[in-house]
């Protein structure tokens, strides 16, 4: 016996959670796109597209936070810095958006505890869908996890034979929003679970180490030439948490906000001098990938990514993060990591051969 | 086709006369091409050409970090000999440190439509033959239908159509990135002493870099839709772009990208023009 959640009882769940006064997000479809965004109604959920656009950090993390507001007096600053989220139930998110929630939870409260962040964590309630088929983006089994994963989730919804999901109740807090909906599940003799499992593609464990030993490495010069310098990878990325704090207002008031920045812009690095120390597109991809699968890993122990191919299936020149996994997984083979003492560089010999016109 | 294509790439860096060709290579679907940079002869295998390919590859022509100091071969559909034309007009480079690949496709965007070499050789035989190719048809034919059902709109409809296509905006720059005229140093937008755009992506920011972006662009646009497409938002800005192209053809009777002898309206002024103001 199992919890089962019918699949045309998707939108009564969704309708208990509206009565209950949640705000509930999902995937909608907007101006011929699939969006996380609060739904209007349950029928408003659109489970047709695999992954969304943007990814739900937005509703953690979002494009814009305000910190505070300000209004200036004569003598005085009257400040306002009230927090408090709505109540939500984020439903449709996959394995891989729930999965980032876990690893942002480690840097936003590392030091400082980011109460924006963490007041929206601790007010939302994540039912995750399992995924029943992957695209060519899709890399989560490479990251060594997979399409039904709980980490991160609150709820984990399977889909199985029978028009049903599987109901894994992961977290206090989504069996509290079961038993606060009981009337929407039943129990039952599940059918066979209906999860696709992508191809394992590159070896993880050789990413960093490569990465960690090929700063100049040909590659860098190669491969990365196309990169239009836009934020969209980063934008998309669940992962991605770089911010810019500014004070947006007039002589009367205004409001401090917390803005999405990324490293693949121009002016992320440049100082005031006019010296920047990435002084080109190449060397933002290389502190991307350093980032992501170095900086990250040492410190907080888990990678920036998880592998859900927003960045790739967005990118105006489909320049493929997976597919520069899979080189320097074929890099790392051919050219292993030298005993200790010795030189540290594993430069292949085609890559040797490669003469460079471009700069980094 | 391809091979004619792949030839002339080959005798353009076999014989030194370029340092570089950039063009479109091979993905792993044929909707799936991505721009290719090649500076070896022996491998211009790597370039392929299909309806599907409508990167606007002129973007790179001001790009410092990647462009060599010599020549560079460019495969250019009749979008990019339009941008070439515009960015040689706006004096960023000479016409000759550009030699032009003309390649050209019955139907962008249909699979199978049929593609060809293009003759001209040079910039201005290549304008000529691109402004023949698009005489008599639009080229943007559903973008022209839609800005027309913009423009019946109330100013309110307006309005509320464009809050919420800008509502949506992420502030990525994907669309300034993937546009061949938007190759300013330092962007209006990342200016910021003063601030003149709030950078928050919030209602009043979004639509003050949408709407400015496009005032940027007014007789310089030629309407490749790279921009739109580039938007991982879904947000029309081929529209917005496309009206104020309509706009200057109108008031100049004008058109980017068809010549790049003539001074471009947005830069000019005559001493005998009807309006006072310009004067």
């Amino acid at each position: 016996m199992a919890m089962l959640l019918a699949r045309k009882n998707l939108h009564a769940l969704l309708r208990g959670a509206m009565e209950k006064k949640y705000r509930v997000v999902g995937p909608t479809r907007t101006a011929g796109i699939v969006l996380f965004a609060e739904l209007s109604d349950p029928g408003a959920l659109c489970l047709d597209e695999l992954n969304t656009q943007n990814s739900i950090k937005e509703f953690f993390f979002p494009k814009s936070e305000t910190l505070l507001t300000y209004t200036l007096g004569k003598k005085d600053v009257a400040i306002a810095d009230d927090f408090a989220p709505p109540r939500t139930v984020l439903i449709g998110g996959r394995a891989c958006d729930a999965r980032s929630l876990v690893a942002l939870d480690r840097l936003f409260g590392w030091d400082y505890k980011d109460k924006f962040y963490f007041k929206r964590r601790e007010a939302t309630c994540v039912i995750t869908l399992a995924c029943d088929r992957f695209d060519e983006a899709c890399f989560c089994t490479s990251l060594g996890f997979g399409p039904r994963a709980t980490e991160g989730s609150d709820i984990l919804l399977v889909p199985a034979e029978g028009d049903a999901y599987i109901v894994e109740a992961v977290t206090d807090k989504g069996r509290a929003l079961i038993a606060e909906l009981e009337d929407v599940f039943t129990e039952g003799t599940p059918g066979a679970e209906k999860v696709a499992y992508p191809e394992k593609k590159f070896d993880l464990a050789a990413v960093k180490p490569w990465l960690e030993r090929n700063f100049d490495h040909p590659i860098w010069k190669e491969e990365f030439l196309s990169c239009l310098g836009c934020g969209t990878c980063t934008y998309q990325c669940p992962m991605c948490h770089c911010f810019d704090i500014v004070d947006e207002g007039d002589i009367h008031g205004g409001a401090r906000c917390k803005n999405w920045d990324s490293c693949q812009f121009a002016l992320f690095t440049l100082h005031t001098s006019g010296h920047n120390p990435r002084p080109a597109q190449a060397s933002r991809w290389r502190q991307r990938l350093r980032h992501k699968f170095v900086y990250y890993a040492d410190k907080f122990g888990t990678e920036a990514c998880v592998g859900c191919g927003r960045c790739i299936r967005n990118c105006p020149v489909r320049l493929s993060i997976l597919d520069k996994l899979v080189l320097i997984g074929r890099e790392a083979a051919a050219a292993p990591a030298p005993p200790a003492g010795a030189q540290p560089r594993g430069v292949t010999k085609r890559w040797r051969a490669t003469t460079s016109i471009f700069r980094i | 086709m391809i091979e004619q294509l792949r030839q002339r790439a080959r005798e353009l860096l076999g014989e030194g006369k370029v340092a570089l060709v950039i063009g479109h290579g091979r993905g792993s679907s044929p909707q799936a091409t991505f721009p290719v940079f090649i500076t070896k002869a022996d491998a211009v295998d790597r370039l392929v050409f299909n309806p599907f390919c409508r990167n606007n590859l002129a973007v790179y022509l001001t790009r410092k970090d990647i462009m060599p100091k010599g020549a560079v071969g460019l495969v250019a559909r009749p979008e990019e000999v339009r941008s070439v034309a515009v960015l040689v007009q706006e004096q960023q480079f000479d016409a000759d440190r550009v030699v032009l690949i003309g390649v050209a496709c019955a139907e962008p965007g249909k699979e199978g439509a049929a593609c060809e070499m293009l003759k001209g050789r040079t910039l201005k035989e290549l304008e000529a033959e691109v402004a023949e190719r698009l005489k008599g048809r639009d080229p943007a034919q559903d973008v022209a239908a839609r800005v027309k059902e913009l423009e019946a709109m109330t100013p309110e409809q307006r309005l509320a159509f464009w809050e919420k296509e800008f509502s949506r905006c992420i502030r990525c720059y994907a669309c300034r990135q993937a546009c061949p005229m938007c190759y300013c140093e330092r962007c209006i937008v990342e200016k910021n002493q003063p601030q003149w755009i709030p950078s928050s992506a919030r209602p009043l920011g979004n639509y003050f870099w949408n709407v400015i972006r496009a005032f940027h662009l007014a007789g310089r646009c030629i309407g490749c839709g790279a921009c739109a497409r580039a938007c991982p938002m879904g947000i029309p800005l081929d529209l917005l772009n496309a009206k104020v192209a309509r706009e200057v053809k109108e008031s100049f009777a004008y058109e980017a990208g068809f010549d790049h002898e003539v001074p471009p309206p947005m830069a000019s002024f005559r001493t005998d023009d009807e309006q006072e103001f310009i004067k």
